[in-house]
């Protein structure tokens, strides 16, 4: 079943001197129940204002977004946040992690903006959601006092709380060490079949991108499916200049760096 | 309403306590000014109050508690008062009446021995009745009762100044004092009454009337003395004019009664801590509306740090208006928790003797504390808490969620 599709996507910004930037231009995409995109592009091609428009935070201005069958430029702005903490999940780069929250309050959060057993029931699905992850002894830990795994873990139990139907991952082994970003990615890929949500990762680290069943590269705003073979043998050879071409990616953008996007 | 309806409000007021939890340094010093404000608002009332039943015990020991007549005689030529004549004529006339409390009351002077000599000290000549009419509090012993007349050694109170120059002796050992002149003798101390303050170096003997009579043949020519009775503020208008016709009743021209309230009540029109009230109240309000201020700068300030915040909890399914309805139960909570602990503070200092005792030295019936004072001054708190909290909470909206995450 097709859960999110975009079609002929368009997102543009008008500049200072009244000239159009285009950012995003005819992107289609059909993410099914399940499913486990990766997305990979070089800073600036548009990758955060592509997640934006996934987790209906953005409007596109053309084409449409439809989740579940239904156009979301046709529901309300409280519609869309209601559908938002109910049907997706955000893992963000740099944790974004509550200040001076516990572990246990983080996960809470989400469940706050829930109604009926899961807002009454919120801390016990919380705590369970963080042993899941293996943080069941640092319910109390406040993000200070946790190791930058640690912290994604939460931020992983975080989004998956609510049992959404998309996780949407930005660069979430971004701020990550790679044996640490390669265990919280395992977590992220395992916690995620078994929810049965569909995962979108958009990342620069090909690694991360390689855990995906299906590879799209954002290049210039225009999103095409990627092989990933190419790409890592440009970053392993450093010098195919036809692989690079093929993702539009340079070996440094294949390591993980600060985020930089539109 | 079922659960999940409530899920919501009580969703926003959880997050509205987890902010205010976590960032108490913050909202202690936004909310000292609110605290302070209530506290100031519901102290001002209190302590008017507390004036106002001061004044008016003040003025009870003056002329008597509300509804007090005051009756005497004046002569309009030459002719002097027979006060024994005129002393049995008012007794008859109060029989009549069955009146719960009257008393004569004269002023005059008496030797009295001190340790340095005989001196003349004031002296008030009353009746028993004349200690509830008069509010008259004692420090040591007890007023006088209607059987102190049939004691051996007749029965006084005195002052506190002059019971210091008598040694301070205890009560509980019949301590004596010695009036020289027509009423030689020794009287019993059966009281002390207190000093009004720290100025009050009155020597008074307080003497019961009919000892004072008892030694003379008559009441001296020129000697003054007027009747008091008390009566409920409901009967005083009906009971005042009958009474002084049947006072005036049998009465030749040549004298005048006078038949007047002097209680406090008759006295004062309006209500005389009303310009205190209004303008310590207007303080107050300036106040709560200062720490108001401080506190929308303070949580803008906030919202500032708090964008990112904002931004995560909008794309986890916080909509608008929650995040609205929280930012100002933010500043609610916060009020209102300020709000109680400036009134807690102003309960309990309120309760403590020496606070009341220095505004209002002597009081002897404390007002009780001014709840609905301190239901105002929360009101107006958590009023200004909204209020306070409508800009953040604007902004806290406007907020961009995707501006807010990178931020």
């Amino acid at each position: 079943m097709t859960l999110l599709q975009l079609a002929g996507v368009a997102r543009s910004v008008r500049l200072p001197d009244g000239a159009n930037l285009d950012i995003l231009t005819g992107i289609d995409l059909a993410v099914e129940t399940g499913d486990h995109v990766s997305i990979v592009g070089r800073s600036g091609s548009g990758k955060t204002t592509l997640l934006n428009i996934l987790g209906m935070l953005d409007e596109p201005t053309a084409g449409t977004v439809t989740f579940e069958g239904r156009d979301v430029r046709g529901l309300s702005a409280r519609a869309r946040d209601i559908a938002r903490g109910r049907d997706i999940g955000f893992v963000f780069q740099q944790f974004n992690l509550l200040p001076g929250r516990t572990a246990l309050e983080q996960v809470v959060m989400p469940l706050m903006y829930s109604h009926g057993a899961t807002f009454w029931r919120r801390r016990e699905l919380a705590a369970e959601m963080l042993e899941r992850v293996g943080l069941a002894g640092r319910l109390d830990s406040k993000p200070e006092k946790l190791s930058g795994g640690e912290q994604q873990r939460v931020a992983i139990a975080r989004a998956l709380v609510r049992k959404p139907r998309l996780i949407l991952a930005d660069e979430p082994t971004g701020a990550l060490d790679i044996d640490t970003g390669a265990t919280v990615m395992a977590l992220l890929d395992e916690v995620a079949t078994e929810s049965g949500a569909a995962l979108i990762t958009i990342t620069h680290d090909l690694h991360v991108a390689a855990r995906a069943r299906r590879h799209y590269r954002l290049d210039g705003g225009i999103l095409r499916p990627a092989d990933l073979e190419l790409a890592f043998a440009a970053s392993t050879l450093a010098v195919d200049a036809s692989a690079e071409a093929a993702l539009g990616l340079s070996v440094a953008d294949a390591s993980p760096t600060p985020d930089g996007e539109r | 309403m079922a659960r999940a309806g409530i899920a919501p409000f009580v969703g926003a007021i959880g997050e509205a306590w987890d902010e205010l939890r976590v960032h108490k340094l913050r909202v202690l010093l936004s909310l000292i000014g609110v605290a302070l404000a209530v506290g100031a608002l519901t102290a001002v009332v209190a302590i008017g109050d507390l004036q106002r039943q001061f004044m008016a015990e003040m003025n009870d020991r003056w002329g008597g508690r509300e509804a007090t007549l005051t009756i005497a005689q004046y002569p309009n030529g030459n002719e002097p008062i027979d006060q024994d004549a005129w002393n049995a004529h008012v007794e008859r006339v109060f029989e009549r009446y069955d009146f719960s409390h009257t008393s004569r009351s004269a002023q005059t002077e008496l030797l009295a021995g001190l340790p340095e000599g005989m001196t003349m000290v004031q002296a008030r000549i009353v009746d028993p009745a004349f200690g509830t009419i008069h509010r008259v509090n004692i420090e040591h012993g007890r007023w006088f009762v209607p059987a102190d007349t049939e004691l051996m050694a007749p029965a006084v109170v005195i002052s506190a100044p002059l019971w210091e120059r008598l040694g301070s002796p205890s009560i509980s050992t019949h301590p004596t004092v010695r009036i020289g002149g027509a009423w030689e003798g020794v009287y019993q101390v059966v009281g002390v009454t207190p000093k009004q303050g720290v100025w009050d170096q009155e020597l008074r003997i307080d003497m019961l009337f009919d000892d004072f009579r008892a030694p003379m043949d008559a009441l001296p020519t020129g000697f003054s003395m007027q009747h008091e009775v008390w009566l409920t503020a409901a009967q005083v208008g009906e009971i005042a004019p009958v009474l002084a016709q049947d006072l005036r009743a049998g009465l030749t021209e040549e004298f005048t009664v006078e038949v007047r309230r002097s209680d406090y009540g008759a006295q004062m029109g309006g209500d005389p801590m009303l310009v205190f009230t209004l303008i310590t109240g207007a303080i107050a309000g300036i106040v709560l509306l200062l720490g108001g201020l401080g506190l929308v700068n303070i949580q803008l300030v906030a919202m500032r740090q708090r964008i990112r915040e904002i931004g995560v909890r909008r794309s986890f399914g916080a909509t608008g208006g929650r995040i609205f309805l929280a930012v100002m139960l933010e500043n609610v909570v916060a009020t209102l928790v300020a709000g109680a602990v400036g009134i807690i503070i102003v309960v309990v200092l309120m309760q403590q003797t020496f606070v009341v005792q220095g505004l209002a030295p002597g009081i002897s019936d404390v007002p009780p504390f001014p709840f609905a004072a301190a239901l105002t001054g929360l009101v107006a708190a958590v009023g200004v808490g909204a209020i306070a909290g409508l800009i953040p909470a604007l902004v806290a909206v406007r907020v961009k969620p995707i501006d807010a995450i990178r931020f």
